[in-house]
């Protein structure tokens, strides 16, 4: 930064302390809420004035939040399998030759994930009841699937377009046929996008609480379930809850950013 | 690679498989019915999962009666969307939305601009990844534990109430919470880093010696700012409102966390025609078709304002 | 089907249309068994369109291509017994440089004892068997080059098609690598389909070259033929570097052609359609076949001028010289102790008729 002319500095200072300001905007009700957690007290609220580990254990022996851990794990491994399987399959037609209706298509493809949340939910609730999906586990993958479809193909698409158009001919010329050349020469190249489409498409659906809300039976996911305990009260037991969720997803998050762009590094 | 008493690899057996040959054959005779059978699925299930729901739902808003009961009849109407224009406790949430929204996207604008801004001009290329990954830490973190986060920041008894008091620059909590303030608070801490990256890639693109090329002929920082960066980043300004604005639009439990009786937004009208039983369902589903409609026209005009003016500065 | 008289590849009536464009025009054209052919030419003259169809990666609007008796227009890449070195190599990144050779053998259905014998074997052949391990990322690009062809050589393929390969390679590499290619030619006996647009390089290796320009054939010869015997101007001044003779046709004599150029009457080849008396035509004379003397040359044609401008490269000298009223231009290339001894006295510079090529056009 040393080469640059000295009126910049000015600037430069003042917009650091704006950044910083953002990072302690972004920072600090996250730290709050993890440090309320272990707050000896019912009562939430500044100041702590004892601590405890208490509510920490308490998660970890409540069969009901375990179960709900569980039951949202589940519901983020099979809706990311589904969406990764349709995504890659439209973004390889999407970036396969040009063909008639083609912009149409890629408008249609991310659709979903330009539909507001609210909109998006009670869409798939009516649909569901429409093709006769009962609200629960179920109805939860396929909308979380659906809703998640277009960030796999938007990921997967940019990988494609990197790859050249030889590769593929290499193969064809070598005597593998249509599929066997996908198979063998353009998925191993995917690989970094399908795992970085897959963990995003993991934790937006373990975060997501629109549509669990309104596509969920009895048994809730974990957003709702902190949604359903906060309505009727704040508690540490929810910030141990919360702690233990944000932690579970921002270190999945922190992992993968640091095994794509390995991985980006390598080829 | 497995191997069989021949010898051969697995992909050579299953390329001559006779089921498989002739299944490649049938696929692969021309490249028409080759390109057909790629773009079967991916068209059926875009109109049938992507586009299906929306249309389904505006479907139901022009009825009558939805789930439709044994024995009853389902009829077409347009009472639904009358309904909403018919009581100010709909179209009142209605406007309140979009004017939050609207407000909101800009407050994110404002915010995360210079961040974007510092990221991507005043960092060296080592540290911006390191920076950039900072923010986006929180992100990864879903939107119950984020608004939970706000209330305990805002609340009576919470952070920012208890930092006053202690500097002594009030003697009783400020009401932070439950008010369009914290409501903003929030939806703009969900929605930051829908802004702040389409507005880094912009701005990242931009070569740097083009601000000292504008500083060299006199130009001073505001002048810098206002004639060199921010038209050649309208792009992603353009992208980075129109995501914000449709997902803030959509929030529905943030609303109902942070905000109050005064503060009632759309979705939570939406929600309520779905709690219910009954035959409420249609009325629902209209007025979730007038708030996409009216948000998607809102970002349609709103892009269209946006492109007008980019090229009204190349000129 | 081994039957070694018949043409390797016979192209018949060839065109490809991409849109309003015309990339190939109606070519016909055999090619032989155990040939060295070079397909020569600009970009867009046509070279490209003529491999990818031989490779089955495009198909041609009209006409056919019959591979050893066999039409095979239609068929897929992976049906044709031809195997293609890629202009960027195209090696798969995520497999070793044993799996890259393996691939095809596997595809083959050999089994695993003979792929891992024939991949040896043709290692060995290019001098790769240390690099066995190793990924593509890991090599110098001359290796990688090595790479594709041992990949494209292990299938066996009946014609070996190579669409620019050298042009990643710096200069210094290029020239070994030539001859490495065609040393792995000869001793292999296979068909080689090579695609330049880098006329010293079609010169070096080619038994035979294909000079195309805007999707059609201008000379078909031996690398001598088009050099010293170029049958058009196109064909003259892409080749090597030429001084083009504009005069007026006089009659002819024999197998030469008497023209008038610069108030000089001079003799050359005649063409294969002989133009009439009176008509403009060219002649080509390369720059190294012009002799130098103080004295008028005993040789058919000779002409007088100056030296005008002189360029030192080293083991030879540029000159230009004008020559006659209206102060034509030639160059010519002559070794540097006779450029420095040229000053600024006329000088006579003469050439024989067999190295002057009258042009059709």
């Amino acid at each position: 930064m040393n080469d640059r002319p000295e009126v910049f500095r000015g600037n430069r200072i003042f917009l650091a302390c704006i950044y910083w300001a953002f990072v302690l905007y972004v920072f600090v009700p996250l730290i709050l809420m993890v440090l309320m957690g272990f707050k000896d007290s019912n009562f939430i609220g500044f100041p702590i004035k004892s601590w405890t580990l208490d509510w920490y254990t308490g998660v970890f022996a409540d069969a009901e939040v375990l179960s709900t851990f569980g039951y949202s794990v589940a519901i983020a491994v099979l809706s990311t399998l589904i969406s990764i399987f349709v995504g890659t399959w439209i973004a390889v037609l999407l970036e396969g030759r040009k063909f008639w209706g083609r912009t149409l298509l890629f408008g249609l493809a991310v659709l979903p994930a330009l539909v507001p949340g609210i909109i998006s939910a009670i869409a798939f609730r009516i649909y569901a009841r429409w093709l006769g999906i009962e609200p629960g586990m179920g109805a939860i993958v396929w909308a979380h699937a659906v809703h998640n479809v277009p960030f796999v193909v938007l990921v997967v698409m940019a990988r494609l377009s990197t790859l050249p158009k030889s590769q593929i001919e290499a193969a064809r010329d070598l005597g593998a046929d249509p599929l066997i050349s996908f198979i063998r020469v353009t998925l191993p190249y995917l690989v970094p996008a399908i795992l970085g489409a897959s963990i995003f498409c993991l934790l937006l659906s373990f975060d997501d609480f629109v549509r669990s809300f309104f596509l969920g039976g009895y048994e809730p996911t974990l957003p709702v379930l902190i949604f359903a305990k906060l309505r009727s009260g704040m508690s540490p037991e929810i910030n141990a809850i919360a702690t233990v969720a944000l932690f579970l997803t921002a270190a999945i998050g922190i992992w993968a950013e640091r095994f794509t762009r390995r991985m980006n590094k390598e080829n | 690679m497995t191997e069989d008493k021949s010898g051969r690899t697995f992909w050579a057996r299953l390329a001559s498989w006779g089921p498989y040959h002739a299944l490649m054959r049938l696929t692969t005779a021309s490249p028409r019915r080759q390109f057909l059978i790629l773009a079967a699925f991916p068209i059926l299930w875009v109109l049938s999962q992507h586009l299906g729901p929306m249309l389904q739902m505006l479907r139901v808003s022009l009825t009558d009666a939805y789930p439709v009961a044994p024995g009853v009849e389902q009829h077409f109407t347009l009472d639904n969307y009358g309904r909403f224009f018919g009581d100010s406790i709909f179209w009142m949430p209605f406007f309140r939305t979009l004017i939050f929204a609207g407000v909101f996207t800009f407050c994110t604008l404002i915010i995360t601009y210079p961040v974007a801004y510092f990221l991507a001009r005043h960092v060296s290329r080592k540290n911006q990844m390191l920076l950039l990954l900072l923010l986006l830490i929180p992100f990864w973190v879903g939107e119950i534990v984020r608004t939970y986060a706000i209330m305990i920041l805002l609340g009576n008894t919470g952070a920012v109430n208890l930092a006053l008091k202690t500097l002594g620059l009030i003697d009783r909590p400020i009401p932070f919470m439950y008010t369009s303030f914290s409501m903003g608070v929030g939806i703009v801490y969900l929605t930051a880093l829908y802004m702040l990256l389409p507005l880094y890639s912009s701005l990242e693109k931009l070569p740097k010696s083009m601000n000292e090329a504008a500083a060299d002929l006199g130009a001073g920082a505001w002048t810098r700012f206002r004639r060199v960066s921010l038209p050649l980043t309208i792009e992603g300004i353009s992208s980075g409102c129109t995501l914000v604005f449709l997902i803030s639009t959509g929030f529905y439990a943030t609303p109902v966390l942070l905000g109050g009786p005064s503060t009632t937004v759309f979705a939570e009208t939406i929600a309520g025609f779905f709690h219910v039983a009954g035959d409420e369902w249609p009325t629902g589903a209209a007025f979730a078709t007038i708030m996409f409609a009216a948000a998607l026209a809102i970002t349609a005009t709103f892009q269209k304002l946006m492109n007008a003016l980019r090229k009204g500065d190349k000129k | 089907m081994t039957d070694q008289t018949t043409p390797l590849v016979r192209i018949e009536g060839l065109s490809k249309h991409f849109g309003e464009t015309v990339a190939l025009n109606n070519l016909t054209l055999d090619i032989a068994r155990g040939e060295f052919v070079t397909f020569l030419g600009p970009s867009g003259c046509g070279k490209s369109t003529t491999l990818r169809i031989l490779g089955g990666f495009e198909r041609p609007t009209t006409g056919r291509v019959i591979l050893d008796g066999e039409d095979v227009t239609n068929q897929p890449p992976e049906k044709r017994h031809v195997n293609m070195v890629f202009q960027d190599y195209a090696l798969f990144p995520h497999m070793t440089v044993a799996q890259n050779v393996a691939f095809g053998l596997e595809l083959k259905g050999m089994r695993k004892s003979e792929i891992q014998r024939r991949s040896a074997e043709i290692m060995s052949f290019l001098e790769l068997e240390s690099y066995a391990t190793r990924y593509p990322a890991q090599l110098s690009g001359g290796q990688r080059q090595r790479v594709a062809l041992a990949r494209a050589l292990a299938p066996d393929p009946a014609l070996l098609l190579l669409d620019e390969p050298l042009g990643a390679l710096d200069a210094k590499l290029r020239g070994q690598v030539q001859q490495e290619l065609k040393s792995i030619q000869r001793r292999t006996h296979k068909t080689f389909f090579f695609v330049t647009h880098d006329q010293e390089e079609a010169l070096t290796m080619s038994d035979r070259i294909v000079v195309m320009n805007k999707g059609k054939v201008e000379q078909d010869g031996t690398p001598e033929e088009l050099y010293f015997r170029p049958a058009s101007r196109f064909v003259a001044e892409f080749i090597g570097e030429t001084n083009l003779l504009s005069g007026r046709m006089r009659g002819s004599d024999g197998d030469k052609i008497v023209m008038d150029w610069e108030g000089t009457t001079l003799l050359g080849k005649a063409p294969a359609g002989v133009p009439g008396e009176g008509q403009p035509i060219t002649a080509s004379v390369r720059l190294e076949k012009l002799g130098f003397s103080a004295e008028r040359p005993q040789t058919a044609n000779a002409v007088q001028g100056r030296v005008v401008a002189k360029t030192f490269l080293g083991s030879r000298m540029a000159m230009q010289i004008a020559v006659g009223e209206n102060g034509a231009l030639l160059k010519a290339y002559v070794d540097a102790d006779t450029g420095q001894s040229l000053g600024s006295d006329p000088v006579w510079i003469g050439w024989e008729p067999d190295n002057m090529a009258v042009l059709n056009d």
